[in-house]
């Protein structure tokens, strides 16, 4: 088992920024002194070792170099210097349904991506059963994947990438597709790819994916390989990294990303017990004030929010689009609205807040990982014992005796 | 796990590559299926989505073939000569013979050329060699091929020609279109990766060789002093060549050798070009 799968050698990628070079500058360049062009390392001396069988999941913030070291190691672009070592035949997938074409048949797509994929036209034709059957596409499989419905489209297209014979398995979020019945699907097979003894490289934003997953973690920042070592102890360093940047339990919004919006939010606060505040015990009620400002009186709001562990990755999801009931006495231009969740009861830990705020589904404001608010022990069963922290929440579930004899 | 026992171990090292000149035509030979399932695609897809698609492919040609023997043939009555036979050749025979072969170069050169822009989504989600894309247009082109072929025996039939000894040459003139085509098209592909210019380019030299190549009239009836520079264009030994293989007539020039030589060492440096631009080919896309 302590055989090495990849050996990552003080891997560095330089991209150069300024002027990607048109015609027109290197015509210009030909007659003319070499400027200095500015620099930007993607990676930077990133040396990793990764052992036979062992999943390695990929964390770091956006832009951290995550996307760079898989493309490097996927041989789609190439390092600037430093080596990899892949001991074993070598599949990445950072995209499903990589050269899908709509005008082809669902059966035709299967073979075209497979062997896209690196697959041989005979092995696919042994899978072709298996990937038909996993995808559950089986009765269009001759009709054009135009027609298919997205969630057709992607389940075929990872059903063919889960069947893909690697020893080495570079993977690129491409979980986070489909309903929830198929992500649970995919997640059992990356659980039955994993105990086959391949060696997978898992980069998600997934945190959940990653914590059930990955049997082993590494953490990027700015290129540079910060911490590796076993998935607890990772995404808690990630975490405890992240927040000491944003961490924020109320704030004030005025600047947005969507400039086309008629009701804008203001406002965002965490509010336990009623009262504003980034620090709760388990067992404390939990509420969201979320204030906003419209171009003209509104009689509704459309308003989602996603609450996400740190270590158990989203869990809940609560959002007016399913209660069209939820309407304001009379037109406000100008508002506070409580999302009341009352005794929720989260494990200890540190939680996340993303919301969608906006007149309608369609024009909203995304405001990923608004708020952070941090859940204390507390002696919650009044027993003594301490809650394991196995799932982001606990409940005192009521237990009874059925049957004895 | 039933893995094939050649797969013993496969060691994969990265590694910047060195500056030397390294097509690498092993792996280019392993990924042979993935060629052919491109291929598959551009058939299958070319004219999936409507009929008069495919009537679009007869009628450009067609129009492309009545201009050209009206031009040349009607208004400047250009001479034709005649084939071994003594008959004189038709002038609309003599562009169709001329056009077979430009109309695949053309094809070929137009699809290749925009290939690597066109696939850029697998480019920057997958490993291939990426010479694999302006090859796999090779055998797309044959459709425009087979179409100006089939009105060349139409008229053939209709004129009463019959195909001469010469007919034997006909697959090397074809490989030499093909060569000519890939040359122009990876070239082409590389260059509008890299600048994107190119891109406008291509129209303009489509339609630039369309008369600097004698397609609707002979070679010879350039004037002497221009000869040397006018085989210089790849295609005026290809289409000639081609042309003298199907219908007979005044045999090749010796300067279309020099086309000859033009086209292989444009696809030495095409090749060379493009394995440079393929290195940054997905940090630049």
């Amino acid at each position: 088992m302590s055989e090495i799968a990849v050996k990552i050698e003080n891997l560095s990628k330089q991209f150069q920024m300024a002027g990607s070079g048109s015609l027109r500058e290197t015509l210009a360049g030909l007659f003319s002194k070499k400027e200095k062009k500015e620099e930007f390392w993607a990676l930077k001396n990133f040396s990793l070792e990764i052992k036979k069988g062992e999943i390695m999941g990929v964390v770091g913030k956006n832009g951290a170099g995550k996307s760079t070291l898989l493309k490097i190691l996927s041989r789609i672009t190439e390092p600037t210097s430093g080596k990899a070592t892949l001991y074993g035949r070598v599949t990445s997938l950072l995209e499903v349904g990589t050269g899908f074409h709509p005008e082809l048949t669902g059966r035709e797509n299967i073979f075209l991506n497979g062997s896209i994929l690196g697959m041989t036209r005979v092995e696919i034709r042994q899978k072709f059963d298996e990937i038909v059957e996993f995808s559950g596409v089986g009765k269009f499989l001759d009709t054009p994947v135009k027609h298919y419905s997205s969630g057709m489209y992607v389940r075929l297209a990872f059903a063919v990438a889960a069947h893909l014979e690697a020893e080495i398995l570079i993977l690129d979020e491409v979980l986070a597709v489909g309903d929830a019945e198929f992500q649970r699907k995919c997640l059992g097979k990356m659980n039955e790819i994993a105990n086959d003894g391949r060696t997978v490289i898992f980069v998600s934003h997934n945190l959940g994916a990653v914590r059930s997953l990955c049997t082993a973690a590494c953490l990027i920042q700015q290129g540079q390989l910060i911490l590796t070592g076993s998935t607890d102890e990772v995404l808690q360093t990630y975490f405890n990294n992240n927040l000491g940047e944003k961490a924020s339990f109320h704030r004030f919004i005025n600047s947005y990303q969507n400039q086309t919006l008629t009701l804008r939010p203001t406002e965002l606060a965490v509010v336990v017990n009623g009262e504003i505040s980034g620090l709760m015990e388990m067992g404390d009620d939990l509420a969201f004030d979320v204030g906003f400002e419209a171009d003209a009186p509104v009689s509704q709001i459309y308003l989602s929010v996603v609450l996400t562990s740190t270590v158990f990755g989203d869990f809940l999801h609560s959002s007016t689009h399913f209660l069209p009931t939820f309407r304001f006495p009379q037109p406000t231009q100008k508002g506070k609205v409580r999302i009341n969740f009352g005794r929720l009861q989260l494990i200890t830990g540190r939680f996340i807040a993303s919301f969608w705020v906006g007149a309608a589904v369609n024009s909203v404001e995304v405001l990923t990982e608004a708020l952070h608010f941090e859940i204390q022990e507390k002696d919650v069963w009044g027993t003594g014992k301490l809650s394991p922290r196995v799932s982001s929440m606990w409940w005192d579930t009521p237990f009874e005796l059925l049957e004895n004899s | 796990m039933n893995s094939t026992p050649e797969t013993k171990l496969s060691v994969l090292v990265i590694e910047p590559s060195k500056g030397v000149f390294n097509l690498n035509f092993r792996e280019l030979y392993a990924y042979r299926e993935l060629l052919w399932t491109l291929t598959y695609r551009d058939l299958r897809v070319r004219y999936a989505q409507t009929v008069i698609g495919a009537l679009w492919a007869l009628l450009n040609p067609l129009f492309t073939l009545l201009i050209l023997a009206f031009v040349f043939g009607v208004v400047a009555k250009v001479d034709t000569g005649q084939n071994a036979a003594g008959q004189p050749i038709p002038h609309l025979l003599y562009t169709v013979a001329g056009m077979a072969g430009w109309a695949y170069f053309a094809s070929l050169f137009s699809e290749a050329g925009t290939s690597i822009i066109g696939a850029q989504g697998m480019v920057k989600k997958i490993y291939f060699p990426r010479l694999i894309i302006p090859l796999s247009k090779a055998a797309t082109a044959f459709i425009d091929f087979a179409i100006v072929l089939g009105f060349m025996v139409v008229l053939m039939i209709y004129y009463g020609f019959s195909p001469t000894a010469n007919f034997v040459f006909f697959p090397l003139f074809v490989i030499i279109a093909i060569v000519s085509g890939l040359a122009g098209g990876i070239w082409m592909s590389a260059l509008t990766i890299r600048f994107r210019d190119f891109q406008h380019v291509t129209p303009f030299i489509l339609r630039l060789g369309m008369y600097a190549t004698p397609i609707a009239y002979p070679a010879a009836a350039v004037p002497e002093k221009y000869q040397i520079l006018f085989y210089f264009n790849p295609m005026a030994g290809v289409v000639e060549g081609m042309r003298w293989s199907l219908l007979g007539g005044a045999p090749l020039h010796w300067y279309s050798y020099i086309s000859f030589a033009a086209i292989a060492l444009m696809l030495l440096l095409g090749l060379f070009y493009f394995k440079k631009v393929e290195k940054i080919m997905a940090d630049i896309l």
